[in-house]
């Protein structure tokens, strides 16, 4: 099935009602809000432009003073790296704007306040001063673990607004501390599901559940301090947006957040109409249902642009599976707005709701990517991450067809791969946590200029990698090493940041034992795709180097800074979702995190560039010449040298064969007729122009017509289908997979640019990329 | 006879503030009875110190003197030095090469990932594909960091022993290749120092003229990037302040001064010259905070006359809009609120420094059209000094809030900098008009436009920096200084409930850092860092405290040991599984478990307040983080006299002007305007209203009263 045949009134027909499925508000959720709650839909018809804007400058400032009181009252690691969002909202649970820490965090809220309206208006009734927990990933949470909080603000008696919060906590149950259990078949296996409930009411918490709260946690004490963090700054917020009401006249604000969501939805329409009407897909696959799993299962995003409206869908995702690897439908919408905020919405600070008035979000149910109750979720979240990295490069081809908003092209940046320890310290001090202390991805390149090295991630773009004397003050470890890491961006003539390496030991501990959990194929495969030609960035690696000489190096006065210095009795490169790994003293545990993709034919960067990254230790001198045909000896870069491999690996891929011999390529589409517009540049490789009687795509730079306007252009392209380990870095995947994955090279027939490559399990399909309408 | 006993006069032994900013040098002359004087002169880069003589000139002869008698009979001279500031923002400092532990040499480069961007603004932050998600220049290059082999733990321990040899090869090497600026900065060395004190003996052997930063020296306090940036960085600036305050110092020995030199420093106080050489790190961000400390001074003076017991309660906020920034200081029940980190750009590092903060709101911003959210915005871009405001007509073309203050009628387009700059009222109306035009609005609409939104960013930049800081401004009687803060403040105080804002001492107001400086005491600031959990035990607390006292007593100079300086005494303590602390002022001499007790319950108490009822959770336990003692000392003893009182009276006005007042209509108002020199003790000023002064205008709401009391000050009541 494909878009084009997709069937609207069977899907408009499934039961979204948060109890299988996941909950979906229908077009008439408004008619079972209880006639009881009073709810203020008036605004001012005239508010003048100055209002607005002295408005909009408020509203931020309270997201950011919510925020604020969150991260300074918390007491979890995780909250000090920002683990949270927070948003305003309508009345009708519109998100007014969001705030600058996890992206999708919180996109969930208008789900959640839907609902309450929708079930609970009538009982239990929702009341000034009443605040609302939900943690349910079929109603709004991202997963169990972020705990979205909401509360609503009333103003004369009249419910005027939300605001919500949502923050990840330390441990909420399941059967693998720290709430990542990667060994969990279903739901039953994860942490508590908490439906929402109203924690407080008229202004005060109530003791029992709190304790109920509590009582889920293996550390009751670290939650109660984060959920009281999260209580005050919805309070705050509450009480300042009363003030503003008070100072401006409700009527006034109202109007105010009406036009950041009228004004960021028409900004996001004229985005989208200056592109090409389209439709643009990538597939991209997650490893490891469970633990051990050999399997690789198929994710697939398809947007569709028409006029100024967005369709996304999920066609080509398999079907949901045991253990932690799909998401709900809140990630699927929200990472989607998530990307949508940084790229083309950014002029609006995370006025996600006006962004959301212009998309059809049409996943199906039962999917990877909406799975249904009872899978389980709460380990699988980093599989939302990957796919937030990967529509980074689909909402890329798209900004591409538009060239004023090429320059805001961001290419996916890398996974998360997580490490989650617990133990006891020498004095039998019992402690877990994730580890921040490998924050530093490296970003995706942008069509100007090369992406971030270290930078943190984009989908959290405040993110602080914790200093290493903070780890070591609360936890029994010894961080070795921690350096930015060679190889790791992908290339490109703009190339991805590079990530970084880091090694650990055990200090003063007692026991420690690891869960890892990392999404997509980012330990077997590759991390952050790259677009136009720019290449991945290589895997990330978790390696456990048991009975190592560690001690007796640090006794005879060295620290070892590097695998090849250590010997080990046994070593063992860990699998992307791992339980219980023991790390006793003497053991050291290595991470590689890595950057982001590249942008663009790396044979088309500047070669000083990349002599400057060889002698920065960015880029290997065997990369150099492997991926960029640099030649860069001691002295520097060799200009009679990279000539000629230039010119080699150009000759080399003149050689490779046409796409219709190398893979299997469906039926093109009937021909285009001319239009006789003018020739369009159509993303950073293609034009659209008329060829004689029909309108083609061709090479922008050599002209050659590669395909119908409307076909894939890709089948007019020459293609070479590599192994990944011809990336740096990158091991054979069979190590962790059963199929094959090949890296796939596609360049242009006449002029050999890198035009595009794509990484797929062998014997899948050519990308779609783009289809053009 | 030295040249102040010859003249004989009252000034002999004044204390003389000087204060360097990028364009001009203040000084502030106060001499025995109290009477003030002020002296400007254009700074002189790169010799500041004939700029600082030339200031001083100027205010010498307001009393009847000249500069080298008021040097050499001075009492004291303290000094507010921005050499270090503006060699950092102009890239004039020294290559510094970094010592740091064996695997971490790219610390500097993480930058803690995201958190380099939490001082950007939202649409920066918003905007991956943008500027600010690019890194800035590394303040040391990949080729000038060592690595040494060498590892102390968490507790202290020496897991690696430092290895000599290879460490002196490596310094020798990198001697021999011309360094000659070493930042030292070794994981836990706020544990334990010894390696690097070790190292900074091997680069002294090896290098016996170099400039040495030692991070358990610059700021002793855990967290490795925020210590490693302020460790070089202190090294980059070493060696420009040094020399700077060398030259200085020969001069004013030369002319005869024979006093120590005293220099501003952003933890409150004044430090003294070899500590100035040592940490020059410490008089980055001095100029605002002086311009708190003597907000401070004349507040508690002011409370004090009306009763000597309210002096502990006193809650003071500052606003002084220049430029391009407006910067917000607090005094919270008369203790100014503190931070312990800061920024150069997106570097953040530690500093023991009082929490004023920056926001990009001042005359110099740009007031533009933008298309997206179809509205007016104001900043954070600022036209600067250069170009500047379109109505300086030096070039901008862009409107800023200067201009829309000038077609407000604010501002007297013949009479603004004391008649020193003509203004451009034509130029101003084009680039407004060009702004609004977009939206439809005049020139004049644009205007009232931007003066209302970039007073409203700055009243919400307050609201903002009282969550952060924990005080309601409220309860806060506001000080006004800089070029632009008496034109803006007081709608600001307005619209924030500030009841009370003070325009300090009327001329004194553009040289107001200056007198900050002079009203300064000496001051020590030493933290130990610590890690104990409750129960606390009182003995290791004793213990801890006579070590800090030692190494504090150690430290002091002579001058502020003559002074009999009080010690006090803070703790950071926070909720055990907590990462942030409070500082609370702790009590002095001896603990028991009852001190102890009342440390807690301090705790607990500035907890609630901060955070609101509930929010604690004592069940978790509490951690004690880090003691500080702050030293300091009255090195001199600046009184304000106050005039007699005089009952209020009415002032007449110079003439009438067509003002602009946004929040009562779009129609120009015919507005009495007032020249401040015409106004003294006791003079009454009933909004709306224009007082015009030297260096700052005054713009009196409706139904605001200004009156002048004894202190020469403008007190409105908003």
């Amino acid at each position: 099935m494909t878009t084009a045949d997709f069937d609207l009134n069977s899907y408009n027909s499934i039961a979204w009602d948060g109890v299988i499925h996941s909950y979906r508000p229908s077009p008439d959720w408004r008619s079972r809000v209880s006639p009881g709650l009073k709810v203020a839909e008036s605004a001012d018809a005239d508010l003048d432009p100055v209002t607005f804007e002295v408005l909009r400058n408020r509203l931020w400032t309270i997201n950011l003073g919510h925020g604020d009181t969150l991260s300074r009252m918390s007491g979890s690691p995780i909250f000090q790296a920002l683990d949270f969002n927070m948003s305003i909202l309508t009345e009708d649970g519109e998100i007014v704007m969001s705030a600058p820490f996890i992206q999708y965090l919180n996109t969930g809220s208008p789900l959640v306040v839907r609902y309450l309206m929708e079930h609970m208006s009538e009982n239990p009734g929702i009341c000034e001063g009443d605040i609302f927990l939900a943690s349910d990933p079929w109603i709004g949470a991202s997963h169990q673990m972020d705990v979205c909080i909401a509360a609503p603000v009333f103003v004369d008696g009249e419910l005027f607004g939300w605001v919500s919060n949502a923050a990840q906590q330390y441990d909420l149950g399941g059967i693998v501390p720290g709430g990542w259990p990667q060994n969990a078949p279903d739901i039953y296996s994860d942490p508590i599901i908490f439906r929402p409930f109203k924690l407080v009411e008229k202004g005060v918490l109530r003791p029992d559940l709190e304790e109920m709260y509590r009582r889920q946690s293996r550390l009751p004490d670290m939650v109660a301090l984060d959920l009281r963090a999260q209580l005050s700054g919805c309070r705050f917020a509450v009480k300042r947006l009363q003030e503003t009401c008070d100072e401006f006249g409700a009527d006034t604000v109202k109007a105010a957040m009406r036009r950041v969501l009228d004004t960021a939805q028409a900004s996001f329409a004229r985005k989208l109409e200056a592109i090409p009407d389209c439709t643009v897909s990538d597939v991209l696959y997650f490893d490891e249902k469970l633990p051990g799993d050999r399997g690789t299962y198929k994710v697939q995003f398809n947007i569709t642009k028409r006029g100024d409206r967005l369709i996304v869908d999920n066609l080509g995702t398999d079907a949901q599976i045991e253990g932690p690897n799909g998401f709900t439908y809140m990630n699927f919408a929200g990472i989607v707005l998530g990307v949508i905020g940084q790229t083309m919405l950014w002029e609006h600070t995370f006025s996600l709701g006006g962004a959301e008035r212009q998309i059809d979000f049409r996943p199906l149910p039962g999917t990877l990517s909406c799975v249904d109750y009872p899978a389980a979720v709460s380990g699988s979240v980093l599989n939302v991450s990957s796919a937030y990295m990967r529509l980074h490069n689909i909402i890329g081809r798209l900004q591409a067809c538009d060239p004023e908003q090429q320059a805001d092209i961001v290419v996916s940046g890398p996974d998360v791969p997580l490490v989650v320890i617990s133990g006891s310290d020498e004095r039998g001090n019992v402690f877990g946590t994730a580890l921040t202390d490998a924050g530093g991805f490296g970003g995706g390149a942008r069509a100007h200029s090369d992406g971030p090295n270290t930078s943190g991630s984009s989908y959290i773009p405040m993110i602080r990698m914790a200093n290493i004397e903070s780890v070591e003050q609360f936890y029994p470890l010894l961080v070795m090493y921690r350096r930015e890491a060679t190889d790791t961006g992908g290339a490109g003539r703009r190339r991805g940041g590079v990530g970084m390496d880091v090694g650990l030991t055990p200090y003063h501990a007692r026991s420690i034992e690891m869960v890892t959990n990392a999404g997509g194929q980012g330990v077997s495969t590759n991390q952050a795709m790259g677009i136009f030609g720019g290449y991945p960035s290589p895997t990330a690696e978790y390696r456990m180097l048991f009975g190592t000489d560690v001690g007796e190096q640090f006794a005879g006065g060295h620290m070892p800074t590097d695998i090849p210095e250590l010997s080990a009795d046994r070593e063992e490169v860990i699998r992307g979702k791992s339980n219980g790994t023991p790390i006793l003293p003497g053991d050291v545990l290595t991470r590689t995190v890595c950057g982001g993709g590249g942008y663009g034919d790396p044979l088309d960067r500047e070669p000083q560039l990349v002599a400057t990254d060889v002698e920065l230790g960015y880029v290997s001198a065997a990369a150099a010449r492997a991926l960029y045909g640099v030649a860069v000896t001691a002295d520097g870069l060799d200009p009679a040298a990279t000539a000629e491999l230039r010119t080699s690996v150009r000759a080399q891929r003149a050689g490779w064969p046409a796409v219709p011999q190398a893979l299997p390529v469906a039926d093109q589409p009937t021909s285009t007729p001319a239009t006789g517009e003018a020739p369009r540049h159509v993303g950073e490789h293609l034009t659209a122009r008329d060829d004689g009687p029909s309108r083609v795509l061709a090479c922008r730079h050599c002209e050659r017509p590669l395909s119908d306007y409307r076909g894939s252009y890709k089948h007019g392209l020459l293609v070479d289908i590599a192994t990944l380990d011809i990336l740096p870095r990158v091991k054979d995947p069979r190590f962790f997979l059963d199929a094959e994955m090949e890296f796939r090279r596609y360049c242009c027939p006449g002029c050999q640019t890198l035009m595009t490559t794509e990484i797929a399990r062998s014997g899948d399909p050519i990308g779609e990329e783009i289809r053009f309408a | 006879m030295s040249a102040a006993q010859r003249s004989g006069t009252d000034h002999a032994g004044c204390v003389i503030g000087v204060d360097i900013g990028g364009t001009f040098t203040d000084c502030v002359a106060i001499d025995g009875n109290g009477r003030i004087v002020i002296g400007k002169a254009p700074s002189t880069p790169p010799d500041f110190h004939q700029g600082f003589i030339a200031a001083i000139d100027v205010a010498a002869r307001q009393l009847g003197s000249t500069g080298e008698e008021l040097i050499a009979g001075a009492r004291a001279i303290l000094h507010g030095c921005t050499v270090a500031t503006n060699a950092l923002v102009e890239n004039r400092t020294s290559t510094a090469t970094l010592l740091t532990t064996a695997g971490h040499a790219d610390t500097l480069y993480y930058m803690q990932g995201g958190r380099r961007l939490a001082g950007e603004n939202a649409r920066d932050i918003a905007h991956l594909a943008g500027p600010a998600h690019t890194k800035p220049a590394p303040l040391v290059a990949k080729s000038h960091i060592v690595e040494i082999d060498e590892r102390v733990g968490a507790d202290g321990a020496v897991v690696v022993a430092l290895d000599e040899d290879r460490a002196r090869a490596q310094i020798r090497e990198r001697v021999a290749a011309g360094a000659d600026t070493f930042a030292i900065a070794l994981l836990w060395s706020t544990a334990n120092d010894t390696h690097e004190r070790r190292l900074a003996e091997l680069v002294r052997e090896e290098a016996p003229e170099a400039f040495l930063s030692l991070s358990s020296d610059v700021v002793p306090r855990p967290g490795e990037y925020q210590r490693t940036v302020a460790t070089v960085i202190n090294a980059m600036i070493g060696p420009v302040t040094s020399a700077y305050l060398t030259r200085l110092g020969e001069r004013l020995r030369d002319i005869g001064y024979a006093g120590e030199l005293s220099v501003m420093s952003c933890t409150g106080g004044l430090i003294d010259v070899d500590r100035a050489r040592r940490l020059p790190l410490l008089t980055i961000g001095s100029g605002p905070v002086a311009g708190l400390i003597g907000a401070g001074k004349l507040a508690r003076t002011a409370a004090g006359d009306a009763d000597p017991g309210a002096l502990d309660a006193v809650n003071v906020l500052t606003g002084d809009m220049g430029g391009t920034t407006f910067d917000v200081g607090v005094i919270r029940r008369g203790e100014p609120v503190t931070r312990t980190e800061t920024r150069h750009g997106q570097f953040e590092y530690f500093v023991p420094t009082l929490d004023v903060r920056s926001v990009g709101a001042g005359g110099g911003s740009i007031v533009a059209f933008d298309a997206d959210t179809h509205s007016l915005r104001v900043g954070p871009r600022s036209a600067g000094a250069v170009p500047g405001p379109a109505a300086y007509l030096r070039g901008g073309t862009e409107a800023t809030v200067t201009d829309a203050d000038l077609l407000l009628g604010y501002l007297n387009p013949e009479n603004f900098l004391g008649g020193n700059l003509t203004l451009g009222v034509q130029a101003a109306r084009d680039a407004l008009e060009a702004a609004g035009g977009p939206l439809g609005f005049s020139a004049e609409e644009t205007a009232a436009a931007a003066a209302r939104i970039v007073d409203d960013q700055m009243a919400d930049a307050i609201r903002l920096s009282s969550i952060q800081q924990g005080y309601d401004p409220r309860s806060c009687v506001m000080y006004a200084y800089g070029g632009a803060g008496a034109v803006h403040c007081p709608q600001v105080a307005r619209s924030l409930g500030i009841s009370t804002l003070v325009i300090p001492l009327s001329d004194l107001a553009a040289g107001w850092s200056a007198f900050g400086v002079a009203a300064s005491e000496a001051q020590l600031v030493q933290d130990l860092p610590l890690l104990a959990a409750s129960p606390f035990d009182p003995e290791a607390l004793n213990d801890a405290w006579r070590e800090l006292e030692a190494t504090v007593r150690k430290s002091l100079p002579t001058s502020m040991l003559d002074a009999d300086p009080v010690f006090d005494r803070f703790v950071e303590m926070k909720y055990t599984l907590q990462v942030n602390e409070l500082r609370i002022p702790a009590p002095g001499g001896e603990y028991t478990t009852e001190t102890v007790q009342e440390l807690v319950d301090a705790f607990e108490a500035e907890y609630v307040r901060l955070y609101g009822q509930g929010s604690g959770y004592p069940l978790a336990g509490f951690m004690i983080t880090s003691l500080r003692i702050n030293a300091h000392a009255r090195i001199t003893e600046v009184h304000l006299p106050a005039s007699d009182a005089v009952a209020p009276h009415q002032v007449t006005p110079t003439g009438t002007r067509e003002v602009i007042w946004y929040e009562l209509g779009r129609n120009p108002v015919p507005t009495p305007i007032y020249d401040g020199a015409d106004l003294g003790v006791g003079s009454e000023v009933i909004g709306p209203a224009i007082v015009e002064f030297v260096d700052t205008t005054l713009v009196l709401r409706h139904d605001q009263r200004a009156i002048v009391d004894p202190y020469q000050s403008i007190v409105v009541r908003t």
